[in-house]
């Protein structure tokens, strides 16, 4: 199972390149989040802005005692005459220190009360920024998810048949939460740790251009780096998330089939599988670990090297003489500005690389192609009226070589009943699946009223069919939303009267909600015969004029077999119908039965010409059909249902 | 035990994200480092000499220029220099103070390395012992908590709850451990300076914890309402694939697509609104680490030119509001990143808490202590005076007596709900009975271990649940050891052979998610395939042949006939072959039998079964004859 999952998975990783140009087009989902996109960087550029003034804001507080302080010393501890000279060695004057001591106390308040507001001012942009930042963030995230619920839902049948659910789960969830982390904080954090940079680059720069020359070389280095890094990573994180999903299907499987793997005991062998995936995974986290025990230091060491040598260098310059101490001094606080950032990308580059490989995970759903899909010259279907035809059809599942319709033909009238009869696997499910397009034939055509199916519109087409298909699944919500499943707007008489026909109403009304009971993950529990029920009442909602009907009924009791078999009876009633057929008084009624083997029509006709001419009928028909009881025939019944 | 059925629904809904039992719960942590203790407390030592690290590089930057850029002897401890030191010296001082730097850098870097990998390796360790363990509880769990529970809630929590933890692990603990070092280091070199000045410089910490824990609860409380509406969004995401050939059929993509989007964009206001907490967090810490450095100057620096000390402390010197300045700007850091981890660091525990719970939910159906090995079953089966409730007060058997002698056949007939597959779930004790008991061979169920019982039981099961697995494996999944050849012969006893033979791939075509790919009928006959691997002494068929076309059916019969030979067997029976082959027949009502005998017995008794025949069966063998 995992050799099946990986496989395809790895075809397409290789296709989508790396995927940095998943999270280039996850970026590009930013457009539609213009407005709190833009808010949350002009308000981070201010807040950045603000955070270079820093350094200068804390100097002059730095500054106003300092002075003030020099001013003391000198009055308090150089005699009187002196104080002139001494000023003068400390670089000011007489007269300066006097207006230096006086407004000291004030010039300091001041600056203190300057860097209080300033404060108060970033963390507003600070938090405009992170607010809007996380609001452009769930903005994209709740386009990717809608996007991928839609595309979802048109996807065709032979996707699902290779993709499995917990996998898909895995993409639509924790797939974008990636990206969605990424563009909330990782892109931000670029943008702050660029804008940081190159604002305190230009300050060095112009502070002391040469001892900026130190700097400088170190950042293609980083730059490099970070490449590299990403190059690397990118793809173990892509491999974490496909063992994830890995893990995830081996726990969904034992969750639903718990009662088999407890049946056979094969627990041991179950967490046998569970302890590999586990192992597998933990050993992929462990590499990209490895990856990034070795990044992140270096980039801190480029960073604190970086340091060292602006303090050798520097010292230097001001042992020769071409560099002050304060300079130097104001040198080294920004220099805080350069490496921080640096710090700061190595840690981007894991959300970067993370959500890259999520966005390529991402991309592959929006861009799978759903092999059914109407034609850019599609018409609408007219109204149907009832006549269908295959013509030659050949039909092979996706990756197969052997057909498993092989040149079928056959006409229905309107009103007919066809009735499909045939050995599992024969290609009775095929044929019903291949009226509503729910697959493509691989040759001939199957044609409705003379139209091809594939030159009308797809709702056009499914809107006029009803189907009821052998596993019924029911949707959250009440038995009135379900049965009103393929007409909303039902009025609630209409939905009664489609229960009614369906012989659902009845066990409907125990329920103490009635119709409003909510059925799904959440609800009342149904059997087995009550959601086929409810599934013939939303067919019959729709009044199709084409009916689909896999008429098998899963595990029910008998008396429920019948009240189908009445329920499915009614349904046919003027109604071109194709069914898989399972009981006697399906083929007893049927206008042409057509009798399938290994994908062929090997008989057809009504019954007494398939009794005369067919001796596979012959022989279907008296090893089993008779064994069935003909329970419509059957007009007394007494046993109740629990 | 099965009374315990109506325990606490809610266990796995508990929505509490605050962490209930914290010491508990770490302890329990701790507990699963404990076999890699010594990569975690690896990481912990390189923390502390990494924060070391980080604490001497400030002072050995500030000895460059107390001992060569303006040389100060009484503040200079790097080297022992004179006040006339040359520039040649200098230089070549601040060189080798330089180089020192670099090596202190480049140890510390591979410090760090270490230990994140050390606590990542620890760690995910820990993280995969957690997994393992939740899965095996998955397997103890009994029946009944799966009836209580949903699989999808046991799921997410098992899958989010664990990523909650992995986010925290590696960078979140090592930076949370760091820190708070570090601030402990920082506070005390404060203290030890001058208490007064640094009890008011650090007088804003108690705002920031303030602030922090306000906006972590309010965080907390307004993510309960995202992941609330979260689950919403996995479920509208869960049923559209499950249910995707549904919704094609019934053209209802527009409607859900509308649906979905309202529950979406639910989600996405929710996580909105939890966004002004979370984002109005830093800004704040940041603004009190302004007012901080503030206090510090104005403090410091009126006293300084004030000339007067701080509550009679020593007097503040320029140089202590410099190094009081540097100190506030170091702590600073790491009490935002502590409050930007909090948030993750209580998920963490709470996700834990959740984890622990399931761990510790405790099985409705264990094996005793001193339980042994069920031996090698004869076949004789007795359910004596067996009573079953799922819920309490709402009995589904209300005192079934039967006995089955080795080899019979055993036919269970009655409408839906009547206790038909209570009666057959009792049997591997996938339930415990509430009163009477289950014997086979005289000896009662719960008296030996689960899996040498159930190792020696077939089941075929109503939905024939299969793997995505190959073919063959599905059908070794009866008995693992079985060759290529009992797997095949199996198939063939099964009737499965020839439609196996037609598959793309044979035997080695991967089926699709639960079987996809093949028809009910085909994977009914892999399931009794599988069950015939198994060779068991007792065999359970429950309404296996309701669900296929006649002549699939047909092929089932076989098979089931040729699998009932000189087994004991009990089948949930729907056709009248079955029912009157059966060496017994029990018709059952409301959780009692009400009717017992072979099938011409009953009839002659003319009661409810007689009822059953006459309205259903009759015409069946009518036509038969």
């Amino acid at each position: 199972m995992q050799a099946q999952m990986g496989k395809p998975q790895a075809q397409r990783g290789q296709k989508a390149g790396g995927g940095s140009g998943g999270l280039g087009r996850a970026i590009a989902y930013l457009g539609a989040q213009r407005k709190s996109a833009i808010l949350a960087y002009v308000a981070l550029a201010l807040a950045t802005l603000a955070q270079l003034a820093v350094p200068q804001l804390v100097q002059n507080m730095i500054d106003a005692v300092t002075s003030g302080s020099i001013a003391r010393i000198i009055f308090k501890q150089v005699p009187e005459p002196m104080q002139a000279a001494a000023a003068q060695q400390a670089g000011t004057t007489i007269e300066q220190l006097r207006l230096d001591q006086t407004n000291a106390e004030s010039l300091l308040i001041n600056a203190a009360l300057i860097i209080v507001a300033f404060a108060f001012m970033r963390g507003i942009f600070s938090f405009v920024q992170a607010y809007m930042a996380e609001k452009t963030s769930q903005g994209v995230a709740f386009d990717l998810r809608n996007q991928i619920f839609a595309r979802v839902q048109r996807l065709s049948f032979s996707y699902y048949d290779q993709n499995q659910t917990g996998q898909l789960m895995i993409r639509a969830t924790d797939d974008v939460e990636k990206v969605r982390t990424f563009i909330a904080q990782g892109l931000i954090l670029t943008a702050q740790a660029l804008l940081l940079l190159v604002g305190a680059l230009v300050i060095l720069f112009f502070t002391n251009w040469k001892l900026s020359l130190v700097v400088v070389p170190l950042l293609p280095v980083a730059m490099v780096m970070f490449m590299i890094f990403g190059k690397v990573s990118q793809p173990l994180f892509g491999v974490v998330q496909r063992k994830l999903s890995a893990l995830n299907t081996i726990l969904q499987e034992n969750l639903a089939g718990i009662k088999v793997v407890k049946a056979f005991t094969r627990e041991p062998y179950e967490s046998q599988r569970f302890d590999l995936a586990a192992t597998d995974l933990m050993a992929q986290q462990l590499r990209i670990s490895k990856v990034f025990s070795f990044l992140f230091p270096v980039i801190f060491l480029v960073a604190q090297l970086g340091q060292a040598g602006i303090l050798y260098f520097g010292g230097r310059q001001i042992l020769g003489g071409t560099l002050d101490l304060g300079e130097y001094q104001k040198f080294s606080l920004y220099l805080v500005y350069v490496f921080f950032p640096l710090g700061q990308l190595g840690f981007i580059i894991s959300l970067m690389a993370q959500a890259g490989a999520s966005a390529s995970r991402i991309f592959e759903i929006l861009d799978a192609k759903s092999e059914i899909t109407d034609k850019p010259d599609a018409q609408e279907l007219p109204a149907i009226q009832g006549k269908v035809e295959f013509r030659n059809v050949t039909f092979r599942y996706f990756g197969s070589s052997d057909p498993v319709l092989r040149d079928v033909s056959f006409e229905a009238k309107p009103g007919q009943t066809i009735a499909l009869l045939g050995a599992t696997g024969s290609g009775k499910s095929t044929i019903i699946n291949l009226l509503p397009r729910f697959y493509d034939v691989s040759e001939g055509a199957v044609l409705i009223d003379g139209h091809d199916l594939r030159d009308v519109k797809l709702d056009s087409l499914r809107s006029q069919i009803g189907i009821v298909l052998q596993e019924t699944n029911l949707f959250s919500g009440s038995i009135r939303d379900n049965i009103a499943f393929g007409r909303p707007e039902a009025t609630f008489e209409e939905v009664e009267a489609a229960a009614k026909a369906a012989s659902a109403h009845d066990f409907i009304m125990t329920f103490p909600q009635g119709y409003d009971t909510s059925v799904g993950e959440r609800g009342a529990t149904l059997s087995g015969g009550q959601k086929q029920r409810i599934a013939i009442a939303r067919a019959l909602l729709l009044n199709p004029r084409l009916l689909i009907l896999d008429d098998s009924t899963s595990s029910v009791d008998l008396m429920t077999e019948y009240r189908i078999q009445k329920a499915l009876d009614q349904l046919m009633q003027g109604r071109t119908s194709v069914v898989i057929a399972q009981r006697i008084s399906t083929v007893l009624n049927a206008d042409q039965i057509l009798v399938l083997e290994k994908g062929q029509v090997v008989a057809r006709g009504n019954h007494e010409e398939l009794m005369e001419s067919s001796a596979i009928y012959a022989e279907i028909y008296n090893s089993q059909l008779v064994g069935d009881a003909d329970i419509a025939a059957l007009e007394s019944s007494s046993v109740e249902e629990a | 035990m099965m009374g315990g059925l109506g325990g606490p629904r809610h266990l796995l809904e508990a929505e509490a994200q605050k962490p209930q039992r914290l010491g508990a719960t770490l302890a329990r942590f701790g507990f699963y480092f404990r076999k890699k203790w010594f990569g975690f407390a690896f990481a912990i030592l390189l923390i502390v000499i990494g924060t070391w690290g980080q604490v001497v590089t400030p002072d050995l930057i500030g000895q460059s220029i107390d001992c060569y850029l303006l040389p100060n002897p009484s503040a200079c401890w790097f080297d022992t220099i004179n006040s006339e030191i040359s520039n040649a010296d200098r230089l070549s001082g601040l060189g080798s103070l330089v180089l020192l730097l670099c090596g202190l850098f480049i140890g510390t870097s591979i410090l760090q390395g270490l230990a994140f990998y050390a606590m990542n390796w620890s760690g995910q360790h820990a993280l995969r012992q957690m997994r393992e363990d939740l899965f095996a509880q998955i397997h103890r769990l009994s029946l009944g908590f799966y009836s209580r529970n949903e699989a999808g809630n046991i799921m997410s929590r098992i899958t989010s709850d664990t990523d909650t933890i992995q986010q925290m692990l590696g960078f979140a603990l090592l930076n949370v451990l760091g820190g708070i070092l570090l601030i402990g280091w920082v506070a005390i070199k404060m203290l030890q300076e001058n208490v007064p000045y640094a009890l008011l410089s650090l007088s804003v910490v108690p705002f920031m914890a303030i602030a922090t824990f306000y906006f972590s609860s309010q965080a907390r409380k307004a993510f309960r309402k995202t992941r609330q509406q979260m689950g919403s969004v996995n479920a509208g995401l869960q049923e559209s694939i499950a249910g995707a050939r549904e919704v094609q059929a019934f053209n209802r993509e527009e409607e859900s697509i509308a649906q979905f989007v309202r529950t979406n964009a639910a989600n996405r206001d929710a996580n909105v609104r939890a966004a002004t907490f979370t984002s109005a967090l830093n800004p704040v810490l940041e603004a009190l680490g302004y007012v901080a450095i503030a206090i510090v100057v104005v403090v410091g620096g009126l006293s300084v030119l004030r000339d007067q000390p701080l509550f009679g402390s020593t007097a503040i010197s320029l140089g202590l509001v410099f190094a009081f300045l540097q100190y506030v700007q170091r702590f600073n850091q790491p009490i935002q990143q502590i409050a930007v981890m909090w948030t993750n660091v209580q998920n963490a525990i709470a996700g834990g808490e959740r984890i622990f719970n399931l761990l510790d939910e405790v099985p409705d159906v264990t094996d005793k202590p001193d339980a042994r090995e069920m031996p090698a079953i004869v076949g004789k089966v007795e359910l004596v005076d067996a009573k079953a409730e799922y819920k309490k007060g709402e009995p589904v058997l209300r005192g079934v007596s039967f006995t089955a002698e080795p080899g019979q056949t055993i036919a269970i007939v009655g409408p839906t709900g009547a206790g038909k597959t209570t009666i057959i779930n009792l049997l591997p004790r996938f339930y415990d009975v509430t009163g009477g008991a289950v014997k086979i061979d005289g000896i009662d169920v719960r008296d030996v271990t689960a899996a040498s019982l159930r190792r020696q039981i077939g089941i075929v099961l109503q939905d024939s649940f299969l793997f995505s697995d190959t073919v063959i494996n599905n059908i070794r999944y009866g008995r693992l050891d079985a060759s290529d050849e009992e797997v095949i012969a199996a198939a063939k006893l099964a009737s499965a052979h020839d439609f196996i033979e037609r598959l793309s791939d044979g035997y080695q075509t991967v089926l699709g998610e639960r079987g996809g790919g093949l028809s009910q009928g085909q994977r009914q006959l892999i399931a009794i395939a599988r069950a015939a691997l198994a060779n068991p002494r007792i065999l359970i068929l429950d309404e296996a042949t309701s669900s296929v076309d006649t002549r699939t059916e047909r092929l089932i019969q076989q098979a089931f006939d040729s699998l009932l030979q000189g087994r004991t067997s009990f089948v949930i029976a729907h056709r009248l072959s079955t029912i009157r082959n059966a060496d017994l027949v029990l018709m059952l009502k409301d959780g009692a039998v009400i009717e017992r005998g072979t099938h011409t017995e009953l009839l002659a008794q003319r009661g409810a079964y007689y009822d059953l025949y006459m309205s259903q069966f009759r015409r069946e063998e009518e036509v038969a004859a």
